[in-house]
């Protein structure tokens, strides 16, 4: 008796447990829906559900432009139909030769430590960021950037050392958040770090690290973006910014009520929160997606028939829709992602699932089927290495992606090595040269296919390029990119790069995988967030609550 | 009453002849387990690692026993397949833990003052170090990888067992067939030899199986934590953390392989006791 | 003790303790001089464990791959690339790294002693600032897991040790079962059933006091039954002690005995586990804060290691190790309150 109830009872307890989970899951919170005549009521405070804690509140970090993006006002804003909108900047102007832009600036805005938002300061801005104070908005302006000074209070004007026709639609994302001078220039470090000034719809009140920022209302906001959808201060009194990292702890606190809006929904919950009423919201970032590009330089890939071997033995689609739970888009095009403008459809569709034609183009590249289901020629197996910044670039889902593409492409006889590489030794270049990796994979947010300019320019001793992931120097498509960046015509620029992107599909130099999403879900007695359309940030200026 | 309980207590508590149920059933999963890890293909109903992709998360069934994950594998198959890793690691990390902790707790029991001395505070260090800043950083170090879990949990757990093998030296050392030996003029390698290395060794293999069980548990705690070994490897730890994305709507697979590792760590724990239990009973 | 009883956690127990229950008969000056010569060999012992566990650090993250200037630039910028000699010399400068690995080792050790750990590259504040932001929640955190295993242990132990086969046998199977659960499991379980599920306790534990009970009983569950071996071994052996018969037949009740005499007899391997353990649940306590949404010392560690942070790593491991050393220097006290033997002496 007693020797069966002490090997019962663990038995027992795990199917009790077993239960109590399964019971867990049956049930799904049901959100409370405010009733059909619900009305506004002032105030309140939004409990908001990050990912991610940045260092700082300002910075290159895609996280750190969402959150900054509340504190700080930039000079323009994007809207909807993807057209320059004003901001802190009323009107702008572009000289002839395309190398002096005019800014100028909206009246009495004031900063919130009390200064005038004027040119002098804008200018300022402009060169803190080119000097380290935000390394992403310097790599936008690098190398056209070349002076910016105030012609009076209101006017700005920029210098260019050669034309960048779509500057100002770079300047709509949250990198480019202009703050007070005097607070840059008097205060420490630290406090610029933790509370930068702006002109925003929000300050910096508390940040208590590991947990959350809470952000109070700007009480003498005057300048929301002309895309906003009301003027004046927010509705709301305060944002509570908090970092819940767990995606399946962020989205159980909005069934639960402990949030009202929660980022990076995970797709897994999608169905069922839009089942139970809440409001969900989906941003496919534009820029670089998802995806994979070969190492063209040496290694199996350097040939270009291997390369598009690989990419027709994948059945990308079918492997992101299942693990993306219909939430996550396919993306073929390695250019940029479909939500760019000039994306290019024909660049996307240049590669299908086609497992004859990656047996035939193996073949004719010499690699010969081998004992071990992989091939080989000359006594070498078709083995590759893709390493991947686990936890960092890629998440969970897109690990589960990339495990899902080493499996397809060993049906057409590729090895593929998975090598999670964590953040640390990421960021201090491991994997980076051609010796190192065949595949790398990686995204970059941007507003327009100019990103195809930083991911694909030369990499030469003179003007080094690192972002040029497959190492791959060619004047043709460079030339074609450069061109592209120089028209001032946004539709015969658009071509232009659409034919950059067909180029780099005929020649298999990168592959699409998914489209790098910004998703938002937000309680129903929650109304008015919305996100903007550069990154796809969450914007609480107008968001209010019914009752 | 009272008397009751003074009789009930004078008695062994578990007799080791009657071989109790709870052993039988941990010798049978430790069983089970390392037919997994010797030949796997013989337990697996599915490649491990092919894709499903109409299967995707099934919950468990007559073809899937443990259920299907997001891309359609077999989780059965795939904790059959983690075995090899998961108790590769666990048994590595015991040989280091306990080869490290042999060398530093006689150093520390048998050397002369400055020696031991030192040592001591080499394994005071040790302890004050904390395990997971040491698996982070030999992480950062060496990738992730199975041999990086061997190394961090195998030096991470090396003080206490150090500290153990220590003590039991000492009260060798000390005891009166010792004394004994000493006193009779046996010279100091054959007392060694004779009295106090199988003293102090004879536990070993009790806490040997003790802290297999520990190992695969710290292990996959590095895992949990996204420095355990690289994907599509089905090391138990992985699969969990994999799973844990999915866990309101597939319960299977964060439970199940939690249970696997419970019910290893419990079947290797149960059986250390009993050894330990015999060793025990063979001395009186 | 018999040679044999190997991993009674006994075992664990420094022998500083056994010397000095061996000290009777000695003059209270002589006494006097002893006690003072031991209170300074704990210090210089703490001293060197602090020393020891820093300069650890110090080289384990001076070994780690890559340029640290490189990294700091491409962690504040999220990306992961080659910098330019310009800009490198910038950072290189700016935290003294162009320095010989000597010099910026004795400059740590230096402001180790003086009590400046450093600034933080990421966060441009002193590294103790950012402790002091986080030790209190994972000191709330370790405190209240230990308060909890020990109110565990104590029911648990008392309820069923000594109380015939069947049901010691019971006792013993959860204790085993309990300290074999891995933290991270436990804390997802009781987070989907007792927040998700029943809605007791907030999904993201933060820092209010409600949040608090689940964190902590993740990690007071194995540490209960961890503590539980030891315990009941010596509480079995305890009760058959010539002493507790003694108090049976001075009429004294089943449970007087087992709280007054027993419990206080046999907790003693605990009260030395309870100090391994306040290191211990710092790697617990990563987890727990990961799976709760907690601030704490241990997310920052991971973030800091991540980082490659080394100033707030190496602040981090002194603190920790520090955290040991009191704890260990605590647990002392406790046991000569406690050990009968050696008040008696």
């Amino acid at each position: 008796m007693s020797r069966k109830l002490s090997t019962v009872l663990p038995l027992l307890a795990a199917g009790l447990v077993t239960t109590f989970v399964m019971a867990g899951c049956a049930g799904g919170g049901a959100a409370v829906a405010p009733a059909a005549d619900a009305t506004r009521v002032e105030g309140g405070t939004i409990v908001y559900g990050h990912q991610q804690e940045p260092a700082c509140v300002f910075g290159g970090w895609i996280e750190q432009a969402y959150l900054s993006s509340q504190v700080l006002d930039g000079l323009v804003s994007l809207d909807e139909n993807h057209e320059v909108v004003p901001w802190l900047a009323d009107s702008w102007s572009v000289s002839p030769d395309q190398l002096t832009w005019t800014f100028t600036l909206k009246n009495g805005v004031s900063f919130t430590d009390g200064t005038p938002v004027n040119a002098e300061a804008i200018a300022y801005n402009f060169d803190y960021w080119l000097g380290g104070g935000n390394s992403t908005a310097k790599v936008w302006l690098e190398g056209y950037y070349s002076s910016a000074s105030a012609i009076d209070a209101q006017t700005v004007q920029i210098n260019l050392s050669q034309p960048y026709p779509r500057l100002v639609d770079n300047l709509t994302q949250g990198y480019f958040g202009i703050q007070s001078q005097q607070a840059l220039t008097s205060r420490t470090k630290e406090e610029n770090c933790e509370s930068p000034v702006g002109s925003g719809a929000f300050v910096v009140d508390t940040w208590n690290r590991g947990e959350d920022i809470l952000l109070k209302r700007n009480e003498a906001y005057t300048s929301p973006p002309a895309n906003a959808k009301h003027s004046g201060v927010a509705y709301v009194d305060a944002i509570d910014w908090k970092f819940v990292a767990d995606p399946t702890t962020r989205a159980a606190s909005l069934t639960s009520g402990e949030t009202d809006a929660i980022y990076d929904v995970p797709a897994i919950e999608w169905k069922n929160l839009e089942a139970a009423g809440y409001q969900l919201e989906k941003f496919i970032t534009p820029g670089r997606p998802q995806q994979l590009s070969f190492n063209t330089v040496s290694g199996p890939f350097a040939d270009e028939k291997v390369r598009q071997a690989f990419a027709y033995s994948l059945d990308r689609k079918a492997l992101v829709e299942t693990i993306g739970q219909g939430v996550i888009p396919y993306e073929g095009n390695g250019g940029v992602s479909q939500s760019t403008p000039g994306y290019s459809q024909a660049a996307a569709d240049a590669y299908s699932y086609d497992p004859k034609k990656a047996s035939a183009l193996l073949d004719a590249a010499g690699w010969k089927p081998g004992a071990d289901g992989y091939r080989q020629k000359d006594g070498t197996t078709l083995s590759v290495v893709l390493p991947y910044g686990a936890g960092s670039i890629i998440n969970a889902d897109g690990a589960s992606i990339l495990q899902g593409v080493q499996e397809q492409a060993k049906a057409a006889g590729f090895q593929v090595k998975l090598v999670p590489v964590p953040q640390s030794a990421f960021f201090a270049g491991e994997y980076s040269t051609p010796e190192e990796r065949d595949i790398a994979a990686g995204y970059w947010t941007a507003v327009t296919s100019g990103i195809l300019w930083i991911n694909w320019r030369a990499n030469t001793t003179e003007t080094p390029n690192y972002n040029n992931s497959a190492f791959y120097n060619d004047p043709e498509l460079e030339a074609l990119i450069t061109a592209a960046n120089n028209t001032v015509d946004v539709d015969a620029q658009n071509a232009l790069y659409g034919q950059a992107q067909e180029y780099i599909a005929d020649h298999a130099l990168s592959i699409g995988l998914y489209d790098r999403l910004s998703t938002l879900a937000v309680s129903p007695s929650l109304k008015d967030v919305w996100q903007e359309n550069a990154q796809g940030g969450p914007i609480f200026y107008d968001a209010y609550f019914v009752k | 009453m009272t008397t009751l309980e003074v009789t009930s207590l004078t008695s062994s508590p578990l007799p080791i002849k009657r071989l109790p149920l709870s052993l039988i059933l941990s010798v049978v999963a430790i069983v089970f387990f390392l037919v997994a890890l010797i030949w796997p293909a013989a337990l697996a109903t599915h490649d491990p690692s092919a894709l499903n992709l109409a299967d995707a998360l099934h919950a468990p069934s007559f073809g899937y026993w443990f259920g299907t994950d997001e891309a359609g594998r077999d989780l059965y198959s795939r904790v059959i397949f983690g075995a090899r890793e998961s108790l590769f690691i666990g048994l590595g990390a015991t040989v280091v833990s306990l080869s490290l902790a042999l060398i530093l707790g006689s150093l520390a029991a048998l050397s002369g003052r400055f020696v031991s001395g030192t040592v001591n505070r080499v394994v005071e260090v040790l302890f004050a170090f904390p395990t997971l800043l040491l698996a982070l950083l030999l992480v950062a170090l060496m990738g992730p990888s199975a041999l990086t879990l061997v190394l961090a949990v195998g030096v991470g757990t090396a003080p206490g067992y150090a500290r153990i093998i220590r003590g039991q030296i000492l009260t060798a050392k000390g005891s009166g067939y010792v004394e004994a030996a000493v006193a009779l003029g046996h010279s100091r390698s054959k007392i060694l030899r004779q009295h106090i290395f199988p003293n102090a060794v004879r536990p070993l293999v009790a806490i040997m199986t003790l802290s297999v069980g520990q190992s695969i548990v710290w292990a996959s705690s590095l895992s949990f934590l996204g420095l355990g070994v690289a994907p599509p490897s089905s090391e138990w730890g992985a699969l969990l953390d994999a799973g844990r994305l999915y866990l309101t709507q597939a319960w299977w697979l964060t439970v199940i392989p939690g249970l696997v590792i419970v019910i290893v760590a419990l079947a290797a724990t149960t059986v250390g006791k009993h050894i330990q239990a015999a060793l025990e009973k063979g001395e009186k | 003790m018999t040679p044999t009883s190997s991993s009674s956690p006994a075992a664990l127990i420094p022998e500083a303790q056994f010397a000095e229950a061996q000290l009777p008969g000695i003059s209270p000056t002589a006494r006097r001089s002893l006690v003072i010569r031991r209170i300074v060999g704990k210090l210089a012992g703490a001293a060197i464990v602090l020393w020891g566990a820093a300069t650890a650090a110090f080289l384990a993250q001076a070994a780690l791959p890559g340029d640290r200037a490189t990294v700091i630039l491409n962690i504040r910028a999220g990306q992961a690339i080659l910098r330019t000699p310009e800009e490198l010399a910038q950072i290189n400068e700016q935290y003294g790294l162009h320095q010989p690995l000597i010099a910026q080792y004795f400059e740590y050790i230096r402001g180790l002693l003086v009590g400046n750990l450093g600034l933080s590259y990421q966060q441009y504040k002193p590294v103790t600032a950012v402790i002091a932001d986080q030790i209190l929640p994972t000191i709330t955190l370790t405190l209240t897991a230990i308060a909890l295993a020990w109110l565990i242990l104590i029911l648990w132990v008392t309820l069923t040790a000594g109380r015939g086969p069947r049901v010691s046998a019971l006792g013993s199977i959860v204790d085993t079962t309990a300290a074999g659960l891995p933290h991270y499991w436990l804390g997802i379980i009781l987070l989907l059933v007792f927040s998700v599920n029943l809605g007791w306790f907030p999904v993201i534990s933060g820092s209010n006091p409600a949040g608090l009970f689940l964190p902590a009983l993740t990690l007071a569950i194995p540490l209960a039954g961890f503590m539980g071996q030891a315990t009941r071994t010596e509480f079995e052996r305890a009760l058959t002690q010539p002493f507790v018969i003694s108090a049976r037949m001075r009429g004294m009740g089943d449970w007087g005995i087992r709280v007054r005499h027993v419990l206080r007899h046999s907790s003693l391997p605990a009260v030395t586990l309870t100090g391994w353990a306040l290191g211990a649940t710092i790697s617990g306590a990563v987890v727990v804060e990961t799976v709760f949404s907690r601030a704490g010392i241990g997310k920052v560690l991971v973030g800091a290691v991540n980082a490659q942070d080394m100033p707030v790593v190496t602040g981090i491991v002194v603190l920790i190790a520090a955290l040991y050393v009191i704890a260990n220097l605590v647990v002392d006290l406790a046991y000569s309150l406690i050990d009968p033997r050696l008040t008696s002496s």
